[in-house]
């Protein structure tokens, strides 16, 4: 079949046909659609975590019981399932096992931009680059054999561009060979890591590497293309691509297996050629790979460390590089535009929170989800913001460093189950003041709307069992809980006033669904009556993309408005009413 | 040569859904296909790019400045905001629309006269309410079942 598919559906279609029976996850873009398009097979269980260290370890127990199994998240989720990585890289795997990293170069919607590379030889687990949605397919296939045959879990490392660009390939969606599912593996000297155990597994890891070395240098995944130029380049992942299209006469090194190296095969390519350099995007793993092995090549010299990589910026490297010559290349000038930011949707229940903390002037520690843009103009209302998890227990820090001032950690519903709970036990049991709002909009909402444990239904749509946040906040021993309703905008104003003020760790839980997911809402739009409008600017600073501004007055959008009547609650002249009213 | 597509816009106008249709059709008419777009926090009200690059055989995902061909455009200030992909060759068609950005006040004569200035051929339509009107013929075929016909034919 000829189709246009992208690199994370071809992971998919790869696990599938390599006979994976098991998936886990964690939602994160870009990775997010790898089991969003796995769960369309039947073959395949699949599931969201809480965590992608959970995640982690149900699919590594998975391959134990004998199946093939893989655990998909992007990069900084492989930060949350580094203690399992680590275990596992010691312990090895029963089926194969595959763990898929989706790195986010140019941060297009990340807080950071490691390379997994550096994982893969800090774990040392042999990790594989595709540099497009065909070659995602294959390799995701040859992981799970690589994986059995050296007993190691494998990484497959996409990057967004490799995710997320679609392009044809020629497959069939037949399962290769007649793969068997094997026996539940019990073998306490192997899975149990107590330092005995452990101390024997080291060794076992160390032969693997000597074996997986030897490997890379031989692999075709690490494969040499002759030019008719006299000049070489080794390079990876989408760097390729760009590289391959501006200089398609040069010679390649095209790294598949990064991690080990093939350094003979790199020391081979570099004797025979006048120069070589390296294209690689984020750090220079490949460089310091060839300059540690005494093979002295620049790459950083010429492309940039930071920020994603594209044809012109390939392009200017090469220039410098003396690759190409600079030539006189004319594009139009963009006029200086105001940007346009992501914002909270119209209708978003996390606005009515933010307007209410920056009117209190409260310090609020933020965590991770679609409330992190609350931090932009005109709301500015998230003081911190560092990784999953973080606002309660950095709210915990700041409350008891600092007494004099008033703080509230904000959190979504997915990301306290991430990773929120604990730290709000630690507050508890210490004591410390202050008030944790927990935004349950039922849903994980940046990525998408993956469901979460307290959506009530899971990936494939199905009903489940669903945790009650006010129960389990209450079953830790927390007194001050409460539940709001956000669009009651007076009524919330009131409790996290009242809570602010209270010298005592509260939660409030604000129960308001997100207007996308898992259903759009929309209700009937709100107009402005401009003989009323004072020119306040009032509705304008709740940041809302359906109110806009011309002639002095306010006005709403129609087609955006979805009703939800923050901008009428904070209006000082009742000039915001419903559509419908007749007026 | 390679020829290439720039549809931008924002978050929420359906780029990806335009540059996906297109993506089909040129797969159908045979060519080598490549479309790359960014998921994630555009989706919310945010400026929205999908490039799609096609020809005999394509390497990168994404064309280089001053070389597209097309342009879709769902906004004028997107538009705008991606004249540096664009050559005097281009052709280039805008919705008649502007999207007020939270913050910031626009000027639209300005920014028409801004893509006035610019030497490629260009047509300036009102989609929108284009899409209005087909809107409701496509309600209408899905209240009177005529909708089902055309769901029968997967296409994605």
């Amino acid at each position: 079949m000829r189709k246009i598919i992208s690199g994370n559906e071809a992971l998919a279609i790869g696990a599938y046909r390599a006979s994976a029976s098991f998936a886990s996850g964690y939602p994160g873009t870009p990775s997010s659609e790898i089991l969003e398009y796995a769960k369309t097979f039947e073959d395949i269980q699949v599931q969201w975590a809480s965590n992608e260290k959970s995640a982690f370890e149900q699919a590594l127990g998975a391959s134990i019981a004998g199946r093939r199994s893989f655990v998909t998240m992007k990069h900084v989720g492989l930060n949350v399932a580094a203690d399992s990585l680590m275990g596992s890289s010691y312990t090895g795997v029963n089926a194969g096992f595959v763990v898929v990293v989706a790195d986010d170069p140019g941060m297009h919607s990340s807080q950071n931009e490691q390379d997994t590379r550096l994982f893969a030889k800090f774990a040392q687990v042999p990790i594989l680059e595709p540099s497009d949605a065909k070659e995602a397919m294959g390799f995701m296939q040859y992981a799970f054999a690589l994986s059995e045959e050296y007993d190691t879990p494998v990484i497959v490392r996409s990057t967004t561009r490799v995710s997320h660009t679609q392009e044809v390939v020629y497959f069939d969606m037949h399962k290769l060979g007649g793969y068997e599912n094997k026996l539940l593996a019990k073998n306490i000297s192997k899975y149990v890591l107590v330092p005995k155990n452990a101390i024997a597994r080291h060794k076992k890891l160390l032969e693997r590497n000597a074996k997986l070395q030897k490997l890379s240098n031989e692999t075709p995944l690490n494969r040499l293309e002759q030019g008719s130029l006299n000049i070489g380049i080794i390079t990876s992942g989408v760097s390729y691509l760009y590289a391959k299209e501006l200089l398609p006469n040069a010679n390649y090194l095209k790294i598949g297996l990064s991690w080990p190296f093939p350094t003979e095969v790199a020391r081979e390519f570099v004797k025979s050629l006048d120069k070589v350099i390296v294209i690689e995007e984020l750090e220079p793993y490949i460089e310091e790979q060839l300059k540690a092995s005494g093979i002295y090549v620049e790459g950083k010299k010429f492309f940039p460390q930071d920020g994603e990589f594209n044809l012109d910026i390939v392009e200017e490297g090469l220039i410098k590089a003396s690759f190409l010559e600079k030539n006189q290349k004319k594009y139009f000038e963009v006029p200086d535009l105001p940007a346009r930011p992501p914002v909270l949707c119209p209708g978003c229940p996390h606005r009515p929170i933010f307007d209410i903390l920056h009117s209190l002037r409260v310090y609020v520690t933020g965590d991770i989800g679609c409330y992190t843009l609350a931090a932009a103009a005109p709301l500015s209302s998230i003081h911190t913001t560092v990784c999953m998890g973080a606002s309660i227990s950095m709210g915990y820090g700041i409350a008891k460093a600092s007494l004099n001032h008033k703080i509230v950690s904000v959190i979504g519903d997915s990301t306290f189950l991430h990773t929120g709970l604990q730290p709000l036990i630690d507050a508890y049991v210490n004591n410390v003041a202050y008030t944790v709002i927990i935004l349950d909009n039922s849903i994980t909402a940046m990525t998408g709307g993956q469901p979460d444990a307290v959506s009530g239904f899971n990936i494939k749509n199905e009903p489940t069992p669903k945790v009650d946040l006010e129960n389990l906040v209450r079953s830790i021993g927390i007194k001050r809980v409460f539940k709001v309703d956000q669009y009651d905008y007076k009524a919330t104003k009131e409790i996290i006033e009242q809570e602010v003020n209270t010298k005592e760790l509260s939660v409030i839980i604000a129960t308001r669904p997100c207007v996308l997911a898992p259903k759009k809402i929309k209700d009937t739009p709100y107009i402005v009556i401009a003989d009323k409008c004072i020119d306040c600017k009032r509705c304008l600073r709740v940041g809302c993309p359906a109110i806009g501004y011309k002639d002095n007055k306010a006005y709403i959008i129609e087609d955006s408005c979805t009703g939800c009547a923050l901008c009428a609650n904070v209006c000082p002249t009742s000039a915001i009413v419903k559509g419908d009213t007749n007026e | 040569m390679n020829k290439s597509i720039i549809f931008c816009g924002v978050g929420g106008d359906g780029i990806i859904t335009a540059s996906n249709i297109c993506a089909n059709a040129l797969l159908r008419a045979n060519f080598d296909v490549k479309k790359s777009e960014v998921h994630g926090m555009s989706q919310r009200g945010g400026s929205v790019n999908a490039f799609l690059v096609y020809g005999k055989k394509v390497y990168s995902l994404l064309p280089s400045k001053g070389n597209v061909s097309y342009m879709f455009a769902s906004e004028k200030l997107e538009a705008l905001r991606n004249v540096d992909y664009l050559s005097e060759t281009s052709i280039v068609l805008i919705n008649d629309r502007v999207v007020p950005i939270v913050g910031a006040s626009i000027d639209e004569h300005e920014i028409d006269n801004h893509l006035k200035s610019f030497p490629f051929e260009k047509k300036i339509i009102n989609f929108s309410e284009v899409a209005k009107l087909h809107n409701i013929i496509v309600k209408f075929c899905y209240f009177t079942k005529v909708y089902n016909l055309f769901l029968k034919r997967k296409t994605f």
